[in-house]
């Protein structure tokens, strides 16, 4: 016997050794495999492109380093979109998320009357932004369509929502205000079943009001869910195309020209991948720059 | 036990190989008996998209050693795909990369598509010398043909007979000065005399322009907009829509037709695609050439879409035999009487049948006096998008002429390297 165990001690030693890889990584390998293989390495490639004259297919790939950044600076076009995409989610988000908190304040008791309501906010999230960019666009035709015939008849006489490049870029960013107000009304209300009610009550023994109850005890409460919603909303907002692109395709005049349809029109329209790649990287590096502080704004770190 | 292991480890990963490159086993792999198999992607989604499943379907039928496969999807998705998909090898053996055929620059620069060498005058030929000249030469770099015509088409002057009749005009106009004075007369509270798209359109503003003797670029690539000729082209029509209200501004090309569909327009400048829409819309539908030119001449604008073969086609002979069989005399005729649109052959503009048809032969008769949009011009596209679409809109929102002129004329030169 005890040579049985002597010999078997160094034989399952190694075994074990073999075993030491954590079974965790080869669970999540294949999702590591496919976010390497459709986002870092597409990332990666991009970069490469946009420090070339690149053209999809042709043999010659000429390097120019960082022409097409450099370009980009003395591109109207290009400041014209960042300062429409910087409209468009600033605008968004700020209404969004209060919109959102005040409907989630509002429609938080649990009533049948409340979930009806609730539904009906939360309804355009699940519809695609190309659905709602169609509908939209339709029932603000000036002529044919429906906000059109109620002005007429009302006698306020027609106006061209997605025709004037004043008014366009104001109706983008109310049609994806309605669209977006729901979900951070859904998750914001789920924040709140979170919030222990003694918190409330606390507060109200000590003779705090309404709203002194929501300034000092709600919304600390939903730090960390604020933060995921504006965190979630600021980074749609900078990629909103669907949107923009079935409404308005940029225009009119480019007035609602983001950096999305922009990079989309130099790549795909016009063929520039390589200045279209030097577009999308400027565009990584804003939301990267905005992410970073909305996360020391809100003190993500911080453990009350 | 370890053989077991290894060999699904093997399956696994094979499987995970394909699903990761995207590989389907479809996209002309070789047959191993039975006809060849070519697949066509094109953008014909319109009214005419009946028209070309009918060529295919008579080739199909007409031979068994080739069997064709077109699928149709919208343009823009045909133009984001299709580059990378020819570039890889995965993509269709023949396609229409756009309804601009400009477009084709673009695949000959990165070796994309094939040249086309099955040309002559036997029916299994390419009939080159039976197109219409421009087609030819707008398909030819470097001496070299590179793509057939799918189609040709002329823009004609669609009206509304009963809103003429409403405001007391027998006929259509037939000269500039006539279209000018009928587009003010027919619009009031209601309705629009002539609506005018300027974005996401088949052109309709250069129309304008040529009848009043101006144009874009002349044959140096280089900006005319901003010389005398230019403005005064420009001028009458800016001041019809900005003060006379002829059409709203900043249409798009389906926003004008659902404008004149409702009956809410009473003239369209557009090409035979429009025809079936109108009818199904109930309109009292007239069609007439576009009116002649202050100089009395007739202009119109041709549109044609390329059909290209790819540099890739394991069958590039009978991809040929196809495009043949596409612009022949039998297939083009059916087409014409199928579509309403004229055909791309010179050899059938006397045809009795097709001159016996009412919409056609109002589409055939304006074949000679037409002409392409920015034919040649590099990077045709991208002066349309950055520079002539601004123009148009910035002029119809009140910019000065003198000032959307010459901003226009900088971005053009600046994207055709025009050096005058």
């Amino acid at each position: 016997m005890s040579t049985l165990t002597r010999v078997r001690g160094p034989q399952t030693r190694p075994r074990a050794h073999r075993l030491r890889i954590p079974p965790a990584w080869l669970f999540i390998a294949p999702s590591f495999l496919i976010l390497g293989v459709f986002v870092l390495w597409p990332i990666l490639v991009s970069l490469w492109y946009s420090l070339h004259d690149w053209t999809i297919g042709a043999d010659d790939q000429p390097w120019v380093g960082l022409d097409n950044y450099v370009a980009l600076t003395q591109d109207a076009k290009f400041w014209g979109a960042l300062l429409h995409t910087a409209e468009i989610t600033v605008v968004s988000v700020v209404l969004i998320v209060i919109l959102g908190l005040a409907l989630a304040l509002a429609l938080s008791r649990e009533s049948i009357g409340n979930r009806i309501i609730r539904s009906a906010f939360f309804f355009p999230t699940v519809v695609s932004l190309t659905s709602i960019g169609l509908v939209w666009r339709f029932l603000l035709d000036p002529e044919l369509g429906l906000v059109g015939g109620i002005m007429s008849s009302l006698g306020l006489g027609t106006v061209g929502f997605l025709q004037s490049p004043e008014l366009a870029l104001p109706t983008v960013i109310f049609v994806n205000v309605w669209k977006n107000a729901g979900f951070v009304m859904i998750i914001l209300i789920a924040g709140l079943k979170g919030v222990p009610t003694e918190r409330f009550e606390a507060a109200r023994l000590d003779g705090a009001g309404p709203w002194q109850l929501v300034r000092f005890v709600t919304v600390p409460a939903l730090r960390p869910t604020l933060l995921f919603g504006t965190l979630i909303m600021t980074i749609q907002s900078f990629q909103l195309f669907d949107l923009v692109y079935v409404m308005t395709g940029g225009g009119p005049l480019f007035s609602t020209d983001t950096l999305v349809t922009l990079l989309y029109r130099e790549g795909f329209v016009n063929f520039q991948t390589g200045y279209a790649s030097a577009i999308s990287w400027a565009l990584f590096l804003v939301i990267v720059v905005i992410s970073a502080l909305q996360l020391r704004i809100f003190r993500y770190n911080d453990v009350d | 036990m370890h053989h077991r292991k290894a060999f699904t480890a093997v399956a696994v990963a094979a499987a995970v190989g394909l699903a990761l490159t995207g590989c389907s086993g479809g996209g002309g792999s070789p047959e191993a008996s039975g006809p060849v198999q070519l697949t066509v992607w094109t953008g014909f989604t319109g009214g005419d998209a009946p028209g070309y499943e009918q060529i295919v379907k008579d080739f199909n039928a007409s031979q068994s050693k080739i069997n064709v496969t077109m699928t149709a999807e919208p343009w823009d998705t045909i133009q984001q795909k299709l580059p990378s998909a020819w570039l890889t090898g995965q993509g269709p053996d023949i396609a229409a990369p756009a309804p601009d055929p400009n477009v084709i620059a673009q695949y000959v620069e990165t070796k994309s598509v094939l040249p086309i060498t099955k040309t002559g005058t036997g029916t299994t030929d390419i009939n080159v010398d039976s197109f219409a000249p421009a087609l030819v030469n707008e398909f030819t770099y470097d001496d070299t043909l590179y793509a057939v015509p799918a189609n040709y088409a002329t823009l004609s002057l669609y009206y509304n007979k009963a809103l003429f009749q409403a405001a007391g005009i027998s006929s259509p106009p037939t000269t500039v000065d006539e279209l000018k004075a009928d587009a003010k007369k027919l619009t009031n509270g209601d309705t629009y005399g002539l609506v005018l798209a300027d974005n996401n359109t088949i052109q309709m503003w250069p129309v304008l322009q040529w009848l009043e003797g101006g144009d874009v670029v002349d044959s140096k690539n280089c900006s005319v907009l901003g010389t005398a000729e230019g403005k005064a082209s420009l001028k009458p029509w800016v001041d019809l829509v900005v003060n006379d209200k002829i059409s709203p501004v900043g249409l798009t090309g389906a926003e004008a037709d659902a404008l004149f569909s409702a009956g809410k327009a009473a003239m369209e400048i557009n090409g035979p695609w429009a025809a079936p829409g109108y009818k199904s819309a109930g309109i009292d539908l007239g069609i007439a050439a576009v009116p002649k030119a202050t100089n009395g001449k007739p202009v119109t604008l041709g549109s044609t879409a390329p059909l290209a073969i790819s540099a890739k086609t394991k069958h590039p002979d009978e991809a040929q035999e196809f495009l043949a069989y596409w612009t022949g005399k039998a297939a083009q005729k059916t087409f014409s009487l199928a579509s309403g649109f004229p055909s791309l052959r010179t050899d059938l503009a006397d045809d009795p049948d097709l001159a016996a048809d009412p919409v056609v032969s109002i589409f055939a008769s304006q074949v000679p006096d037409s002409r392409l949009y920015l034919p040649q011009v590099p990077k045709g596209t991208q002066v349309d998008t950055d520079a002539y679409v601004p123009l148009i809109g910035n002029l119809t929102r009140g910019t000065s002429l003198d000032d959307a002129t010459a901003t226009a004329s900088t971005t053009i030169d600046q994207i055709t390297g025009c050096s005058s």
